[in-house]
């Protein structure tokens, strides 16, 4: 049934179920600033101005964004104070288009989970059962967009922290081809594979906000400029004739029954949809894990080496300098944040950098180059988004090795920097679909045919 | 002194050792084939051209801007940063 309702009395509806809420998805409501915003748009209303199409829509952000006058605190205690100089790109777009942000949503601090457990704001709880995980890192960016407390919220994925709460909680998550949107803003975790992307409840939302936010920008010198997405092209997918899927993925012995079966049986209603299906050699998933956080730890490393409370965050102070770093750093960052931070100086180090980093890298190439090759044979690879359903709350802290594993699904595609979405559809956790790099509008395409589909 | 820096140095996190979880990764890491050829392939394409580049200017920040990197400082003292003492006792 549609009701109207003024954009006011939307964005306070929707910032009281937040705060009602008891999912711990919130780590700063931004109220003001977003019953502000929603007067001037009812204000427009009122004098019979057009609106665009995201005008007085209400999202949330990840809190690893950086919104001017916001707390930014990556879920972290050494930044559970720190206010955002200014405004992240992809943002600040958001903002130019009319777009309410309600909420600053919680996660796995700096991005280092895939539980959404690894916070100081308590575990994010599950949308569909609240005794299991919500999923991470993007955990709070995901039940709130499965709960329906924001209309979309913009996560950020570096080895699947969009896709895989995306798919526990039921909705869609996009990662975006490496570049697309610019990073500027986005506190950074492992820069070469860091990427900003939508969640939302349908395939037209995530191609509209994916449009506003895409484009290159002169502050991150990865991004490149890329064609809007129309709503028409997407109900055409007669172009896409060839499906592959990763026969390894599917015949490990880590694959829950029930996700195997669907899956399997998700690819037969494909082919008889007379799209032919290939079966295509893959990495092994811990050489995919093994490399993907090899090269993130590095990257983390050295990214999180400002964070030492000289210039912002929590300082303690001690007797000097180098061991006020020392217990600045020691006391406020959380087990898994040292834990990676200490495996990326490792491998960083001399000795170790041909053995391990190096070598990482080799087969990061090799990964990249297995892509091209496959979708020279085929138009779209799909996947299962992880082995297995959201695990309860506090298995994963009690068993590192099992969380990094669980992520072996998605770490592939962000080493190959391709476009990725999560579907909820096929699986208990979801489909992935991935297309060849910057073939993002392909990805929505077969999304789209899949809608109706399976 | 040694010359050896130790992990919870390198990190400055107290008390740093290597993990065994993270350990068990890289060991996968040491027995994988890499690819004889060790020059890196062109696939990490996303540096930005000499065309591209943006100009070498100073932008200055907004006032706003400037506030709130001064309301960040863990110690204040007449509108500078107070750093911890730099020479060791």
């Amino acid at each position: 049934m549609d009701k109207e309702i003024s954009c006011t009395q939307l964005v306070q509806e929707k910032l009281e179920a937040l705060k009602q809420n008891t999912h711990n998805t919130v780590n700063a409501l931004l109220d003001t600033m977003a019953l502000d915003l929603a007067a001037k748009v009812d204000a427009k209303i009122a004098n019979g101005e057009s609106i665009g199409l995201l005008e007085g829509i209400p999202f949330g952000i990840k809190d690893v964004y950086m919104v001017q006058g916001t707390y930014t605190t990556a879920s972290s205690d050494l930044l559970k104070n720190y206010k955002s100089a200014y405004t992240a790109t992809a943002i600040q777009k958001l903002l130019d288009a009319g777009a309410i942000p309600l909420v600053k949503e919680n996660c796995d601090s700096f991005g280092h989970g895939s539980s959404s457990e690894n916070t100081i704001f308590g575990a994010v709880k599950n949308a569909i059962n609240p005794e299991l995980v919500g999923g991470g890192s993007s955990g709070g960016s995901a039940v709130n967009v499965a709960k329906g407390y924001t209309v979309f919220s913009i996560g950020g994925d570096t080895g699947g922290s969009i896709r895989q709460p995306a798919g526990y909680n039921g909705v869609y998550g996009l990662k975006p081809t490496y570049g697309r949107i610019s990073r500027f803003g986005l506190m950074a975790y492992a820069s070469s594979t860091d990427c900003v992307g939508p969640i939302a409840t349908s395939i037209e939302d995530i191609r509209i906000v994916l449009n506003a936010m895409s484009g290159q920008d002169i502050k991150d010198q990865t991004s490149y400029a890329s064609e809007s997405i129309s709503e028409e092209r997407l109900s055409y997918s007669e172009d896409i004739k060839t499906v592959g899927y990763f026969k390894n993925f599917v015949e490990s012995e880590a694959i829950d029954a029930e996700i195997k079966a669907d899956f399997l049986s998700a690819i037969g209603t494909i082919k008889a949809k007379g799209i032919k299906v290939k079966a295509l050699d893959f990495f092994e998933s811990n050489t995919l894990v093994s490399t993907y956080y090899t090269l993130a730890m590095a990257e983390t490393a050295s990214n999180l080496s400002r964070l030492d409370g000289t210039n912002y965050g929590n300082r303690i102070e001690a007797d000097d300098l180098k061991e006020t770093y020392a217990v600045t750093r020691s006391e406020n960052f959380s087990a898994e944040t040292k834990r990676r931070i200490v495996g990326g100086n490792q491998v960083l180090s001399q000795g170790f950098a041909d053995e391990i980093y190096l070598k990482g890298l080799n087969l990061r190439d090799q990964i990249m180059a297995n892509f091209e090759e496959d979708f020279n044979e085929v138009d779209i690879i799909i996947s299962p988004v992880t082995p297995s359903t959201p695990p309860k709350i506090g298995e994963s802290l009690k068993d590192p090795l099992a969380m990094y594993l669980s992520d072996a699904y998605t770490v592939g595609f962000s080493l190959g920097e391709l476009p990725t979405l999560t579907i909820p559809q096929g699986t208990a956790t979801g489909l992935q679909i991935t297309a060849a790099k910057n073939n993002d509008e392909l990805v929505l395409k077969f999304a789209n045919f899949l809608k109706d589909t399976i | 002194m040694s010359k050896i820096m130790t992990v919870d140095v390198l990190s400055s996190i107290k008390g740093a050792q290597p993990s065994e979880t993270v350990n068990k990764l890289f060991d996968v890491i040491k027995n994988a084939n890499t690819s004889n050829n060790n020059a890196f392939n062109n696939n990490h394409n996303n540096g930005v051209s000499l065309d591209n580049l943006r100009d070498d200017v100073v932008v200055d920040s907004s006032a706003t801007e400037k506030q709130i990197i001064i309301e960040n400082f863990p110690k204040e003292k007449n509108g500078y940063l107070v750093v911890s003492k730099v020479i060791e006792a």
